[in-house]
């Protein structure tokens, strides 16, 4: 075995070079997305039209009762919040060579670790917000190294590890809150209230989480295409072995752009108790991880996008109520035109792994590895 | 080259999963949900249209996280509030809930349109069905399986005296058990619903056979409600003691003893077990082959009739004892006794009356 690691998954997001070779690569990065949405609606479109309602007036539901009112768009911010920070945990990941499908297990331990640390604790406005919201991105970021940890030293994939480590976080959430953290004299599984002093604030209609996931999103765009550490995660991304002889820490750098996904989505988990719910409770917590995969594919790993995508997503979610409400069309059929978008944005990716078959092989051949 | 095709397999499976987990894997896990997976298409409800205005009677009705045709406590409150519009010649209408942070948006959005009485869906929707009852002076709320600690005037929580469901159906065991020994295999006894259905079952038993032996095995708090092998393993362990009848009830760890009873030999014969909550025929196919019945709460007759008290002004407020009684017997019609089943019918009666006291207490 050589230096070229079997076990990685080519994804393509690692490549910057726009002049790539393959029929999909000449295609400008912004059209495939859109492109996707637009089949996924046309494909909603015919399923809301089987049920005998107009798409036009159910997409004009959708939209409007989420954007036109100030409840609506409140909504929106808050749904969009843990999207783009789980997006954006992805998109971490994918830039530096790792597909992280553990982002709802890393929101978890963060949503609760943030719980936690918002009502076990009596302190200043000042020490206890960012503290709780620390904490729950410390909680994310270890939950996440365990499976970077395994990829780095022992090359196991990290796509394994992170869906087995979210069926683990699910299981160890729940006994959480049915039993060590667990909220006195009351039958439901959940924590107990965060404290006044751990409360994310809301500006008239703007939370103030949703501020703050927005400049994440904007530091990581800086931090990914500026900074030394973020030219560390791109060429471990793109070419562990060439960023070996250049003298990166490969490993040490896999372990770190795993915690910092982690971290992301620990926030996102973290805002969602001090900003949303006020507390943990399991069932409040629910896809908003795995939305973040989408979200990330749709962004095509660009940090600034997911913001955009995100914010796609979370009005589609708040309008859903509303489209049931006064359509009658199933509210599953937002999952149904996700689901879709995911597909149409994915299936290139693959495609993409298997028409670059020639160029591996090629690559293969003269650093010796392969058979 | 067959390797890259495996990664390209496996990144693209990942994906897949991503998405099937999205909408369901984790609301699935939590407990408290009631729904039993139905999926087919909702029948009536929903639809273009809306309250036709302030002259009718509205009643609108918010679903746990769940779908209106789970078989389970959304369905039969929705049938309830189906009765109800048909018998004021009103309008019905529901909203499922996706997301259980939409609780009170999908509550207030009947409130803006107008509706005269809204129905809220198991103990989850507690909370946010106070909150919206307080906002809203105006419109009445029922609660299923919502207990009151405080009295609010437009909100009533539709509660059920287990104890009764599970002294009837106690007492058919007591009379159809052939080996004298009958078992019941139990959520944990410190909720109370619990330990209601189980001693009431217990007494039940006692006064219909006073010979037989009762077994009841409670589980340990801890995911009580969610480990169905414990759940076969203690049903096994009362047959092999020579159990004839079992009683389950706790969610899917009281279903998980049904399953393993409907494996049993001589099941639907000589081996029977008694389902809980709703018709569990229904819920849990599995069980057909050994449900003799089940210890049912009326929940549709309850949320039916808080709903004409409702449109005829006497809205009660606070708690209101919903009836309870026994499923339809399905496949084991023709094994029961004719004599049995007017005995129980009889029993029932009596405990709805009140004439019939099970002196089951939590205490």
């Amino acid at each position: 075995m050589s230096t070229m690691d079997p076990s990685r998954t080519d994804l393509g997001f690692t490549d910057p070079d726009p002049r790539r070779s393959g029929p999909l690569d000449r295609i400008p990065s912004i059209v495939l997305p859109i492109v996707s949405v637009l089949l996924a609606f046309a494909v909603g479109a015919i399923l809301i039209w089987l049920q005998g309602v107009s798409p036009l007036r159910a997409y004009a539901v959708l939209f409007s009762n989420a954007l036109g009112t100030p409840e609506g768009l409140l909504r929106v911010m808050e749904k969009s919040t843990p999207l783009i920070l789980t997006g954006l945990a992805v998109t971490v990941g994918l830039r530096a060579g790792l597909f992280n499908i553990g982002a709802q297990g890393q929101l978890l331990v963060g949503a609760i670790g943030a719980a936690w640390a918002g009502y076990h604790f009596q302190l200043p406005v000042i020490v206890h917000l960012p503290f709780a919201i620390l904490f729950g991105m410390l909680c994310g970021a270890a939950w996440a190294s365990i499976a970077g940890v395994l990829r780095a030293y022992r090359s196991v994939s990290e796509v394994i590890t992170t869906i087995m480590l979210n069926a683990i976080a699910i299981a160890l959430v729940d006994y959480l809150a049915s039993q060590p953290l667990k909220e006195e004299g009351q039958p439901l599984t959940r924590t107990p209230a965060i404290a006044e002093t751990a409360t994310l604030p809301v500006f008239g209609i703007v939370p103030s989480g949703f501020l703050l996931a927005i400049a994440v999103a904007v530091f990581f765009g800086w931090f990914l295409t500026r900074t030394t550490q973020g030219f560390r995660f791109n060429t471990i991304g793109l070419n562990p072995t060439a960023a070996r002889y250049a003298g990166i820490s490969v490993k040490g750098t896999i372990v770190l752009a795993m915690a910092v996904s982690g971290a992301l989505a620990g926030l996102g988990g973290a805002i969602e108790t001090l900003g949303v719910t006020g507390r943990f409770e399991p069932a409040f917590n629910a896809g908003l991880g795995f939305d973040g995969i989408t979200i990330a594919l749709l962004a095509r790993a660009n940090p600034i996008a997911t913001i955009p995508a995100a914010l796609l997503i979370g009005t589609m979610r708040t309008g859903a109520a509303a489209l049931q409400f006064q359509t009658g069309i199933e509210p599953e059929v937002v999952d149904v035109i996700l689901a879709i978008t995911l597909l149409f944005v994915s299936a290139p990716i693959v495609a993409r792994l298997l028409f670059r078959n020639r160029n591996i092989k090629q690559t293969t051949v003269t650093s010796g590895w392969g058979s | 080259m067959h390797r890259k095709f495996v990664l390209a397999a496996v990144a693209a499976s990942a994906l897949l999963l991503a998405a099937c987990g999205g909408s369901s894997s984790d609301s699935a896990s939590s407990g408290g949900s009631e729904s039993a997976g139905g999926s087919s298409q909702a029948a009536g409800g929903g639809g273009e249209g809306d309250c036709p205005g302030a002259d009718a009677f509205c009643i609108g009705l918010v679903t746990d996280t769940g779908k209106v045709d789970d078989k389970s406590f959304n369905q039969s409150a929705w049938e309830g509030a189906l009765e109800a519009a048909k018998a004021t010649g009103g309008y019905a209408k529901y909203v499922e809930t996706v997301d259980p942070k939409d609780y009170e948006n999908n509550i207030n959005q009947f409130v803006s349109a107008g509706y005269d009485a809204i129905v809220t869906v198991g103990f989850l929707m507690g909370e946010a069905s106070v909150a919206a009852a307080k906002a809203n002076p105006n419109v009445n709320f029922v609660g299923v399986d919502q207990f009151q600690a405080e009295t609010i005037p437009n909100l009533t929580g539709l509660v059920f005296p287990e104890d009764k469901a599970g002294f009837a159906a106690g007492y058919l065991a007591g009379l159809m058990t052939k080996t004298g020994k009958v078992g019941a295999v139990l959520g944990t006894d410190t909720v109370p619903p619990v330990k209601l259905f189980g001693e009431g079952y217990k007494a039940g038993v006692l006064a219909a056979n006073p010979e037989a032996e009762v077994t009841l095995v409670y589980h340990a708090p801890d995911n009580a409600f969610n480990d169905p092998e414990w759940g076969a393993a203690e049903a096994k362990k009362q047959l092999a003691q020579g159990a004839d009848i079992i009683f389950g009830a706790g969610g899917n760890t009281g279903n998980g003893a049904l399953i393993e009873i409907a494996k049993a030999p001589g099941a639907g014969e000589t081996i029977f077990c008694i389902g809980v909550d709703t018709d569990q025929y229904a819920t849990v196919p599995q069980a057909q082959k050994c449900l003799l019945t089940s210890a049912e709460k009326k929940l549709t007759q309850g949320t039916r009739d808080l709903l004409l008290l409702a449109k005829e002004g006497k809205f009660p407020g606070g708690n209101f004892l919903g009836l309870t009684g026994l499923a339809p017997f399905h496949d084991t019609e023709a094994v029961v006794p004719e004599e049995v089943k007017a005995k129980v019918a009889e029993i029932v009666a009596a405990l709805d009356a009140g004439t019939l006291k099970t002196d089951v207490s939590l205490g």
